[in-house]
């Protein structure tokens, strides 16, 4: 399952923002055009991806991988 | 297409979500700013608005280029679409777009006509200095009367507000109006409105309805620019009527009230519609002419005349030479011309052959043809003027038939990439009824026109002085079943070719070449000396006249009703047949 979770973000920012390799330390601040119009495009992304529904309040907190990660492995159960 | 645009649109998934249109627009716009000129038509279009305007451009970018429209972007700040209007030194003038799209919330300036009126004194300001076209969204908002289904002063508010804004801009050819209420209440508004979007993004609309925004800005586009397609091409068998005309006679097409003829009825609706827009509608129809003529003259449900039509080219020669002969006689350009065909083979040819005709790819239920024509973009207009409402009236008042011409397009591509298997075999007791049913149905491609009944058939079966062969021919767009029949009686010195028929459908592509073929090979192993043909006119097969002379069949005799032939077996070559897989199966 984390296998899979890992695998299907990467392939997202891979598709988004051509990051080649996924790292926890990826983040809004350290990824080139991952700005705050596309924070949204990426939460929608999510949305559709994982088949679950973010709240804009906990969307500001999703900003680097470590957060989502732990975000949707918490939802997962 | 650009190879390289149709890449990045090839790389989205099925259902992108606004994150892939993103990256595809951001690719569209490094390819444009690479300096190179990729695509067919390129335009500025600037917008702003009271929500962010972000991603609307980006599925405008992305929508058009499907168009082969390229779209050069300014996106006003957030928030300060009146200034950008206002100020003639702001970045939207300085950008001098083609076309200029606001799209402004109904709270934005007060109530509902309070920002009415702000945005037409906006847009009267920009009617002195702004450059192109200024397109002006109504408001669009969620309905607020789930809780009690009862007319609701706030929408009726906005619908006034909404209709006051498409009067007060009415006057000025510059200004065009995008009624995004009507968009929105098409798509549903429950589907259009996104309150996550609204709350994070700052616009209200979901992904799937900013996608049908994108499209139409694109159309917007091409509609403002004069891009939009002018003629509507129409087939006739089963696209206007159902069934075939040669074969069912007036009689027996389905068209009237009750399905299966209200499909084609409510499609003629649809295509009525488009006609008092200033369409111009044409014929491209492979049928006798007569045939196509007493339908619009004399079917009782018939909605198109021959009035309705512009020209009307019905023959039996190929589609795409017919659609250059219609561009020559109404004078306009292939690619202001869309073809509606239910056969998706001929649809493909012209795709191929003519690849500046748009197509309009009917489903194969004919229920759904009149909502796919109407959902089509290709004939968006800005506006309509006295001449638009008249156009289809006025050709159809010049209409002059010319001398089609043979075009210089070859088949030869087309006819290898469908991909062909046919399979001639001795016909078995399964295939008795389809048999007889083409003896009794064919009419146009029938060199004999004897009929046979199923008892008749059968008896031919173990008949030794009988042979029976079928057809039956795929392709890549599926399989056609058995299409072509010939019944061949034997003597030990001679052969006489009794049937020979093909179903309409198939001709032409060399099928009945092929048939022909297995017969004089047969003959020919079989040590028979003689070979003889005859064609017996009617006055429906027309189109198989000189087929015999095309095989190269000696002619022997002719009077008024019947040509005889025969087959120099000595000296006939069997022939090889490039675009068909053959499958021969019971070799005599």
């Amino acid at each position: 399952m984390e296998m899979n979770t890992h695998d299907r973000l990467e392939r997202i920012f891979k598709d988004a923002f051509s990051i080649e390799k996924l790292t926890d330390d990826l983040s809004i601040d350290n990824v080139p055009g991952w700005d705050s119009m596309a924070h949204v495009a990426l939460i929608m992304t999510l949305q559709q991806e994982f088949g679950i529904a973010i709240t804009p309040a906990e969307a500001i907190e999703l900003t680097d991988i470590a957060s989502i990660k732990n975000y949707l492995r918490s939802v997962a159960h | 297409m650009n190879e390289q645009i149709t890449k990045i649109l090839d790389e989205m998934p099925a259902a992108p979500s606004w994150l892939y249109y993103r990256r595809a627009a951001g690719q569209l716009r490094a390819l444009a700013a690479s300096g190179a000129n990729i695509f067919a038509n390129g335009f500025k279009v600037a917008f702003t608005g009271s929500f962010t305007m972000e991603p609307v451009s980006e599925y405008a970018i992305v929508e058009a280029a499907r168009q082969d429209i390229g779209l050069d972007v300014y996106v006003a700040p957030y928030g300060q679409f009146s200034r950008e209007m206002l100020d003639t030194q702001s970045g939207l003038y300085a950008f001098k777009p083609d076309l200029t799209f606001l799209m402004v919330e109904p709270t934005a300036a007060g109530t509902d006509q309070e920002t009415a009126d702000h945005m037409v004194s906006l847009a009267h300001h920009w009617s002195s200095a702004g450059n192109g076209t200024l397109l002006v969204c109504t408001f669009a908002a969620p309905p607020d009367w789930p809780l009690h289904l009862l007319a609701s002063t706030a929408r009726e508010r906005l619908q006034k507000a909404n209709q006051y804004l498409i009067k007060a801009l009415a006057n000025d050819p510059r200004i065009q109006i995008l009624d995004l209420d009507a968009l929105a209440a098409y798509f549903g508004y429950v589907n259009a409105f996104s309150p996550q979007m609204l709350a994070m993004a700052r616009v209200p609309f979901s992904e799937a309805f900013l996608k049908l925004l994108g499209q139409k800005i694109g159309s917007c586009v091409k509609a403002v620019k004069g891009l939009s397609a002018k003629c509507l091409v129409l087939d006739c068998d089963n696209t206007l009527w159902g069934g075939i005309i040669g074969e069912d006679g007036l009689d027996g097409i389905a068209l009237g009230p009750d399905s299966p003829g209200r499909e084609f009825v409510e499609f003629q609706k649809a295509i009525l519609e488009l006609y008092e827009q200033g369409v111009i509608l044409a014929i491209n129809s492979k049928n006798n002419e007569a045939d196509v003529l007493e339908v619009l003259r004399r079917h009782p449900h018939m909605l198109l005349r021959e009035k309705h039509f512009a020209a009307l080219v019905v023959n039996w020669q190929s589609k795409a030479d017919n659609m250059n002969a219609l561009a020559q006689e109404l004078n306009i350009s292939l690619d202001s011309m869309v073809f509606a065909d239910d056969n998706p083979v001929e649809r493909q040819l012209l795709r191929q052959m003519l690849p500046q005709v748009k197509i309009l790819d009917l489903p194969a239920n004919p229920a759904l043809y009149a909502q796919t024509l109407r959902q089509t973009d290709f004939f968006t207009k800005a506006s309509l003027s006295e001449e638009d409402r008249q156009r289809g009236a006025m050709y159809a008042a010049q209409r002059q038939r010319t001398q089609l011409q043979q075009s210089s397009v070859s088949l030869e591509d087309f006819l290898k990439s469908l991909e062909m298997v046919c399979s001639i075999r001795k016909a078995e007791a399964k295939d008795v009824k389809r048999a007889a049913q083409l003896t009794q149905r064919t009419n146009q491609f029938n060199l004999t026109t004897r009929r046979y009944t199923e008892a008749e058939i059968a008896a031919m079966l173990p008949d030794k002085r009988r042979a029976v062969y079928v057809l039956g021919l795929k392709d890549k767009f599926g399989d056609n079943g058995t299409v072509g029949l010939a019944i061949v009686n034997k003597q030990t010195e001679s052969w006489r070719i009794d049937t020979f028929l093909m179903s309409c459908r198939v001709i032409g592509r060399q099928a009945e070449d092929a048939l022909v073929d297995r017969i004089c090979r047969d003959a020919q192993l079989s040590n028979v000396k003689q070979l003889t043909a005859e064609y017996l006119k009617t006055p429906k097969n027309a189109l198989a006249a000189d087929f015999w002379d095309k095989m190269n069949f000696i002619k022997t005799s002719l009077d008024e009703k019947t040509s005889q032939y025969k087959c120099d077996l000595e000296r006939y070559a069997p022939k090889e047949f490039k675009y068909l897989k053959l499958i021969s199966i019971n070799q005599n």
